[in-house]
This record gives C-alpha cells, structure tokens and sequence, in this order.
C-alpha cells in the first residue's frame, strides 16, 4: 500500500478549522462547566439537604449516562419537548458544560472535604463568617488540590467533543471523516487527526504541569 | 463581674449526654484549668462557649451575649473569645506573619498595614520576631503553637480557650508555650485551659474544675484541691497525670 502524506497538506486548512472548532467547544464548555461544577460540588459539600439532594441527582443523572445519549437528548429529544430548534452547536457546548459539570462537581466536593476541619473551625473562631472561611481559607487549598484532577478532566472533555459527529458538528473527527469520504487516504488522514489531538491535550497537559509547579500543594 | 455564665447548660450528640445540666460562672480574670478523664466533655464544653457546638438546652452567655442569639451573636461572641487548639491549625498558605494579620483584616476590618505591624509586635510578644516570613510547615510545634496564640490575640479577644494546647508537643517544647501562656495569665487575660500539665495548674490556676461524665464534679483552687483532693476519683486521676 502506498501512502502519499502531501494530502496531509493539502487538506490541512480544513483539519485546523476542525481543530478551532473542537477547541472552542472545550473552552466554553470547560468555562461553563467550572462554574456549574463549582456550585454543584458545594452544594454537595455544604448545602443543606434540600440543595444537597438537587446537586446529587443531577450528578448521578449525568455520570449514569453517556455523553452521546446526552448530547442526542440536548439535540433531537429537547426540540420535541419544547418546539424550539437547537442548532449542533450550541447543543454540543452545553453537552460539555452540563457533562464536565457532573464530574468537576465531584472534584470540587472532594478538594473542599479534603481539608481539615480544624482549619475551618480555626477560621470561624476568629469571628469569620462562612462565606468568609470558604473563600480565603479553604477555597484557595482547594483550588491547589482541584488542579491535577480538573486537568485529567479538560483532557476527557477535550476528546468527548470528538463523539459529536453524532449530530454533525464541524469539529475535527467530523472533519477528518468528511476527507476521508472524498478521497479514501485512511492512514494519512487519521494520523493527522490523532497527532492533531495530541498537541491539543498535550499543550493541555505542558500547561497544567507549569501551574502545579508553580504552586505548592499544601 | 462574671464574663461566662453556664446556666443549666446541656449538650446532647444524639443519645450521648456530653454536657449535663452544667452550672458556671466565671469572672473576668480567672484562669480556670479544666481537668478531668478523657470523654469527659472538657472540649464539648470549651466548644460551647464560641459556639463551635450549639448546645441542646438551658443557656450559655458570654459578655452578654447568649449562643442562641444567631449567626451575628455568635461571631461578635467569637471575636470576644480566641481560641487554641491542639492541633495549631495554622492556615498553612499563609506565612506566620500573615496568619496573625489574617483575623484582624477579615473580622475587625484593619488595612494590611495596620494588621501587619500589629502582628509583628505579637510575634515579637511570644518570642517569634524573626519567624515572620516562615511559613507553618518551616516551623516546629512550639513554635506553630506560638503563632496560633499570637493569631487569636490578634482580634483582641476579652477571653482565650485553650483545648490541650500543648499534648501534641515534645516535652522540650511545651515550656515554652506555656512560658507564653503564663506571661498572658499575669497580664490579666480571662482564660480557661483545659490541660493536664499540673505544675501549670498549680502555678498559673486560679481555678481548678475537674470534669466527669459530662458534670462539674470539683470546682476549686487548684493548689488545695491538687494537694488534698476532696474525691477519690479526682485523687485516682490526679495519680494517673503525675
Ligand atoms: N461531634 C461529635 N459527635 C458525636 N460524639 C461526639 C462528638 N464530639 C464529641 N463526642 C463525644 O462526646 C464525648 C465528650 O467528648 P469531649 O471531646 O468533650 O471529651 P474530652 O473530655 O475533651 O476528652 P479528651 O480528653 O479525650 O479530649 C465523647 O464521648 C465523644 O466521643
Ligand atoms: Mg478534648
């Protein structure tokens, strides 16, 4: 079999505009994702049991189910519930935001119970109200021990975009099998693909090694 | 004029009866020492008055302040009462420096500056000037100890409860916690101490509570109740500390 890697080249403006595609998912997702997941997880750690029982379900909902099922749910099953058309995109970002959500939840609830007690009745019997000893006693511990589990969670997100070619979004596995289609170069097409994701989760992976170094798990 | 009153307080953890109907009032300038068997409710009852554990029934005032008053009660209680804990529990991303200027900055609103000479000069008072810029994990025991006794001085507290302050340390480091907490006795701090160190008790004391299931059982001056124990049970466990 022969291969000729200059369709590489050739189709490589497209492969990159994959690329840009599946790099905003994961960033908005991840953006949206830390924010929900941050609630959530202290709602598990801290919430009464109302708030608790609210972020539990929802946790369990989404790490009891697949992603793609997930995402089908968001693009084929809500428009009929609701009548309002959801386009690939947006149906893809939430699916990241509300996946993502489910996990950091668990990540942030396990960073902030990680922590001692002590340090926390130490901060209240200071005077400190709460809120005050989550966000500058406990919140910024958590915030070191969060780093290498949320990593591990960026680079799953990062990749989980690839299984929206279920509902047709340009991203960059899209991208390579449309390629493929039009012109049968498997092997070139693929591996460009797969080196493609490798820079991507392996920036991913340089970045958050430097802010671990930088700052002391304590 | 008394400063904590105990009025029929009662803490229950489910069926466990940790404090019983506990009757106390201490005055301002006492240092109480609590003794007594582990599981007796010496910590339950320290934890009672800044609210640390909420009690089941009867009522608890500090500086006029009742612990059922709510949230905003409670902290102006805890800003009026420092407390020291065994563990030091120093926030371990801050340096001692900003540990001290932690309290005053969050709770009494100083600017940094202000919280930070302020710390200085206790660190200095409990013989740690040079150990501004180290953080916890830099220093020993005694050391941590200091810096957690300099960080509840620094709020200005009217009285300070300290829970074993210093069983988790050495025996070669315990002095020099104790030469601090004796220098606070002299100037006249409110403290309540719970801690088997019967020299201190003797020396420092102007109160000795022994506890037992959850009950004062002896409430006296420590150098006559230490040398003549008025109960059996009190004179078996002085035995068991010497
Ligand atoms: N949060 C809690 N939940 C349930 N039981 C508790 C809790 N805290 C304390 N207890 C129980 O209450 C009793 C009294 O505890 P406390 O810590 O006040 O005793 P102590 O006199 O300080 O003992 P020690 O000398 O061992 O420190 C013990 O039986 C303990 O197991
Ligand atoms: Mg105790």
């Amino acid at each position: 079999m022969q291969t000729d890697w200059s369709v590489v080249l050739t189709f490589l403006p497209q492969l990159l505009a994959g690329a840009k595609i599946t790099v905003q998912i994961t960033i908005i997702g991840l953006l949206g994702g830390i924010f929900l997941g941050t609630i959530a997880g202290l709602m598990r750690a801290y919430g009464g049991r109302i708030l608790n029982a609210i972020a539990f379900t929802y946790i369990e909902l989404i790490r009891g189910t697949p992603i793609v099922v997930q995402v089908m749910f968001l693009y084929f099953a809500m428009p009929v519930l609701t009548g309002l058309r959801v386009d690939p995109m947006a149906a893809a970002v939430v699916a990241i935001v509300v996946n993502a959500g489910a996990y950091i939840a668990e990540i942030v609830r396990g960073a902030f119970l990680s922590i001692s007690k002590g340090l926390s009745e130490a901060g209240l019997a200071l005077g400190l109200p709460q809120w005050k000893v989550l966000v500058y006693i406990l919140g910024p511990l958590a915030f070191r021990r969060l780093i290498p589990p949320l990593g591990n969670q960026f680079i799953v997100s990062l990749k989980d975009t690839s299984l929206f070619i279920v509902i047709g979004v340009g991203e960059l596995t899209r991208t390579g099998q449309e390629i493929m289609a039009s012109n049968f170069r498997a092997v070139e097409i693929w591996t460009a693909v797969a080196v493609i994701y490798l820079i991507l989760t392996g920036s991913m992976t340089v970045a958050l090694r430097v802010i671990e170094k930088r700052m002391r798990i304590l | 004029m008394s400063i904590i009153e105990f009025r029929k307080t009662s803490k229950h953890f489910g069926d466990l009866k940790v404090l019983d109907g506990v009757d106390l009032s201490i005055d301002t300038g006492e240092v109480v020492v609590l003794i007594g068997p582990s599981g007796s409710g010496k910590s339950t009852l320290l934890r009672c008055i800044n609210g640390l554990e909420q009690i089941t029934s009867g009522d608890l005032v500090m500086d006029g302040i009742s612990v059922r008053g709510g949230k905003k009660q409670l902290r102006l209680i805890r800003q009026e009462a420092g407390m020291v804990f065994q563990q030091f529990n120093l926030f371990p991303q801050m340096t001692a420096l900003q540990n001290v200027a932690f309290g005053p900055r969050k709770v009494r609103g100083l600017t940094r500056t202000e919280a930070e000479a302020q710390a200085r000069a206790l660190l200095e008072k409990v013989g740690l000037k040079d150990k501004a810029g180290h953080y916890p994990s830099e220093l020993s025991g005694g050391q941590q100890q200091r810096v957690a006794i300099a960080r509840a001085l620094a709020v200005r507290p009217k009285v300070m409860l300290f829970d074993e302050p210093t069983s988790a340390l050495d025996p070669e480091l315990k002095q020099e916690v104790l030469n601090v907490m004796r220098q606070l006795a002299q100037e006249g701090m409110t403290m309540v101490v719970v801690t088997h160190e019967m020299a201190f008790a003797k020396q420092v004391g102007t109160r000795l509570i022994f506890m037992e299931h959850g009950k004062i059982s002896v409430d006296g001056h420590p150098r006559e109740v230490i040398e003549n124990p008025p109960s059996d049970r009190l004179k078996d466990f002085l035995q068991h500390v010497e």
